[in-house]
């Protein structure tokens, strides 16, 4: 298929699955800090951390200061100069999507398009029933998108570029949502956060044999083989999607993406909650992060490599990350 | 219910819907009852309905003038034109004739330039038009076939004559409006289609892959045929995607083509694949930055040094915007004529050529009577309608025929036939025109899949999608059915 195609694919369902995780995190973090006294110091905490993984890291000083829940609502739901923000997700997936008209079904596109209008409808407002609703109906799009592109696309080219977009992003953003935990002493009910935002709660509850550990929760969201949103599932399933790309057999590794995935996958594969004691949560964690941005580079390096800087211009909007 | 009662807007224009203010024509009795039984507020509801999903469904088309790129739906109408079969026979033998006659008139002109010889077309309005491509000078192009895809615009006189407006013949575009208008109405109001049988539009796309494919140089075996799009921008994308997808080829922009060794390559994460036949959607002026527009960012660099070769085919051929500068509009009988040993089927509107000394007096004198036209203008853009303007706008168009003859003609304002058109909940009779598309490979094909386009404003005679128009479905009646 088109290079330019394959970037569109993996920049559209990177997009879509991120705006349904910052949609997660905010309603997570609004519901949690209604227990909490408003302005108080955990309620201004869980919104200073449902803003660094809105920004993906990226707020500045004064507004991780000011991080009150309509500011950080407005910042990521729908500041469209915060280029992850849920309107801005919407906004560059359908832009990839209209460059992909003629590659997607017409179930994938109409639901990207109707879930882009509906929200430029609400622009600016959640209405008076709080964000709640709204945040709902972005993330029920966002995974029906997903679904109807595994049940209406032939599961060839264009899918297994959204296949590593998606798993990318998920892998990402649940490692970014590790990254904010100050440390293993945190009280539970903020792991319980956590492991809510990554849609982990019920399945770790039902995983965990003993009493749960932060630790235990962190390495859960880290290295369970079988629960989907985990880096270590996301891991596998980059390495698959890449050996399905390059047809390489299982376990052979020829292009530089397909080693980057293996050793991804191999460090999720082969660790355990006593090695994130050992090394400590954060050092663990950047490493998967700094191992998912080589990933990702090597993938443009190769299937769709920079084209020259005349053309290049040209292509800025169309393909914006 | 729906009032059908005709109602004239001016005595010296053809209804197409009613033979008399009562009687609707042979071809709309069947209509007229089911429309008699329908409730207006289900017509109404299922345009809106109709509506909300072109809006879904991205099928749209942006406005330059307004900022931003503005995507707007191109409004339907669900009021269907309907043509006999041997009506439609008749246009479609005019529009084939026409499209045989313009190719020829194209590999004429680019070699041996014989009706120029002749004095049959003058040659300085030829060679002093910008749409005269030198560089195809003396090339070969597969099956001498320029015109691949045209689009000749129809529209009637008071007896009801088709009389052809104007011919598109470099990018004309339109027929995803035909595909998607039969599709929405027959999901929305079935019930219009009782007791007809209609000749399918959804072919269209197969029909276009295999004129493509004849397009290809000599000697290719399974030509890889592409659609190349100037991109998302472009008003017309949405038809872009929709050709590519129905026919299953690549929709390609000009940084995903490349140049090597003088045959053009798709950029694909398998490595560089060879291109056979492109169907672009871009003009000549940007299709080749070292040849055309140097500031071009959406050609292929080396693009014409591979056709040029011979080694790809494109349609349409590059300079066939010769051949529908309205500057020679008025040639196309004696084309026919001249090439064919034909009579024209299809009658042109009289024009008035600007560059002529008296005729331009005359035209200066009658503004307020004509239509003036720009000859590289299209979009109903670069045009005065002197009835309907002021004296200002007369004042200025009289200025820029005078700075610049060979720019304008002039035609006399032809009242177009109007159709009744659901407005506001009633009907009311509003001017239409056809839009037929000839597809040329080896032969000429006609399919029966013609745009109506309609003026939504009253008494508007301008139909252009960017200037308040809408679209109809336009059915052509099977033979068998055929009853007038």
């Amino acid at each position: 298929m088109l290079s330019r195609h394959a970037e569109s694919f993996f920049w559209l369902s990177r997009n879509v699955e991120r705006a349904e995780t910052v949609a997660r995190v905010l309603d997570v973090t609004n519901t949690r800090a209604m227990d909490l006294h408003a302005g108080g110091t955990w309620a201004q905490r869980s919104w200073r951390t449902a803003l660094m993984i809105g920004t993906l890291g990226a707020a500045p000083a004064a507004a991780l200061a000011d991080a009150t829940a309509a500011n950080v609502l407005e910042r990521c739901v729908f500041d469209r100069d915060n280029p992850s923000s849920i309107c801005s997700s919407i906004a560059i997936a359908r832009t990839n999507a209209i460059g992909l008209r003629a590659e997607l079904s017409s179930e994938v596109w109409e639901h990207i398009n109707q879930l882009y209008l509906d929200v430029q409808d609400q622009a600016g407002r959640v209405g008076e029933r709080g964000p709640s609703r709204f945040l709902r109906i972005v993330r029920d799009r966002c995974q029906a998108i997903a679904g109807v592109s595994d049940a209406t696309l032939p599961h060839v080219d264009g899918w297994n570029f959204m296949q590593l977009g998606r798993f990318v992003e998920r892998a990402s953003l649940a490692a970014r949502i590790l990254a904010t935990a100050a440390s293993f002493d945190d009280p539970w009910p903020e792991w319980q956060r956590l492991l809510e935002m990554c849609c982990a709660s019920f399945p770790f509850a039902r995983a965990a044999t003993q009493l749960q550990s932060p630790p235990d929760a962190a390495a859960f969201i880290l290295f369970n083989p079988t629960f989907p949103r985990s880096v270590n599932f996301c891991a596998n399933q980059i390495d698959a999607a890449l050996h399905r790309l390059s047809q390489t057999p299982e376990r052979a590794y020829t292009d530089v993406a397909e080693k980057l995935a293996g050793r991804l996958s191999a460090a999720v594969t082969f660790a355990d909650a006593a090695d994130i004691i050992t090394d400590g949560l954060h050092p663990f964690v950047r490493a998967v992060l700094t191992g998912l941005d080589a990933l990702v580079g090597s993938i443009q390096n190769v299937y769709f490599p920079r084209v020259p800087v005349a053309v290049a211009l040209n292509r800025s909007e169309a393909v914006a990350g | 219910m729906l009032e059908l009662v005709q109602r004239p807007v001016v005595d010296d224009v053809f209804d197409e819907f009613f033979a008399d203010p009562t009687t609707p024509r042979p071809n709309y009795v069947r209509l007229a009852e089911t429309l008699g039984a329908v409730e207006t507020e289900t017509l109404v509801h299922g345009v809106r309905a109709i509506n909300a999903a072109l809006l879904r469904r991205g099928v749209t088309f942006t406005v330059y003038a307004e900022s931003s790129g503005t995507e707007r739906i191109f409004p339907f109408d669900p009021i269907p034109r309907i043509f006999s079969h041997r009506e439609w026979r008749r246009i479609s033998a005019g529009v084939e004739q026409r499209v045989r006659a313009l190719n020829a008139f194209l590999r004429d002109v680019y070699h041996e330039g014989r009706i120029l010889r002749e004095g049959r077309v003058p040659r300085e309005l030829v060679h002093s038009s910008d749409l005269f491509v030198r560089e195809m000078v003396g090339v070969r192009v597969p099956n001498d076939v320029y015109i691949h895809v045209s689009g000749i615009d129809l529209i009637r006189d008071a007896q009801g004559t088709p009389l052809v407006l104007e011919d598109n013949v470099r990018t004309p575009s339109g027929i995803s409006y035909v595909l998607e208008n039969r599709d929405v109405l027959k999901r929305t109001f079935p019930r219009l289609f009782d007791g007809y049988r209609i000749e399918p539009v959804d072919d269209y796309p197969l029909r276009l892959l295999r004129t493509l494919r004849e397009a290809a140089p000599h000697g290719t075996r399974e030509p890889n045929v592409v659609v190349l799009t100037p991109g998302v921008y472009n008003s017309a994308y949405y038809e872009h995607t929709v050709l590519a997808r129905t026919m299953g080829v690549p929709l390609a922009e000009g940084r995903d083509l490349i140049v090597v060794d003088n045959c053009v390559f798709l950029k694909t994460t398998g490595g560089l694949e060879r291109v056979d036949v492109i169907y672009r959607r871009i003009d000549d002026d940007f299709m080749d930055p070292l040849y055309f527009r140097a500031d071009s960012a959406l050609g292929i660099i080396g693009f014409m040094n591979a056709y040029r070769a011979g080694n790809v085919g494109l349609a349409n051929a590059i300079g066939t915007g010769i051949a529908d500068d309205k500057a020679l509009y008025r040639f196309v009988p004696s084309m026919i004529r001249f090439y064919l040993s034909e009579e024209p089927l299809l009658e042109n509107v009289e024009t008035l050529d600007c560059s002529d000394t008296v005729t331009r007096r005359h035209v200066s004198e009658h503004l307020d009577e004509l239509v003036v036209k720009r000859t590289n203008g299209s979009g109903g853009h670069g045009m005065l309608i002197g009835p309907a303007s002021s004296g200002a706008e007369r004042a200025d168009f009289a200025r820029q025929i005078e700075a610049a003859p060979r720019s304008y003609i002039a035609q006399p304002v032809i009242q177009l036939s109007s159709h009744p058109t659901l407005i506001d909940g009633r009907l009311a009779p509003r001017r239409i025109d056809l839009r037929p598309f000839a597809l040329y490979g080896k032969r000429i094909d006609v399919p029966p899949a013609a745009l109506t386009r309609v003026a939504l404003r009253n008494g508007s005679l301008v139909v252009n999608s960017s200037q308040g128009g809408g679209s109809k479905d336009t059915w052509v009646l099977a033979a068998e059915d055929d009853d007038a």
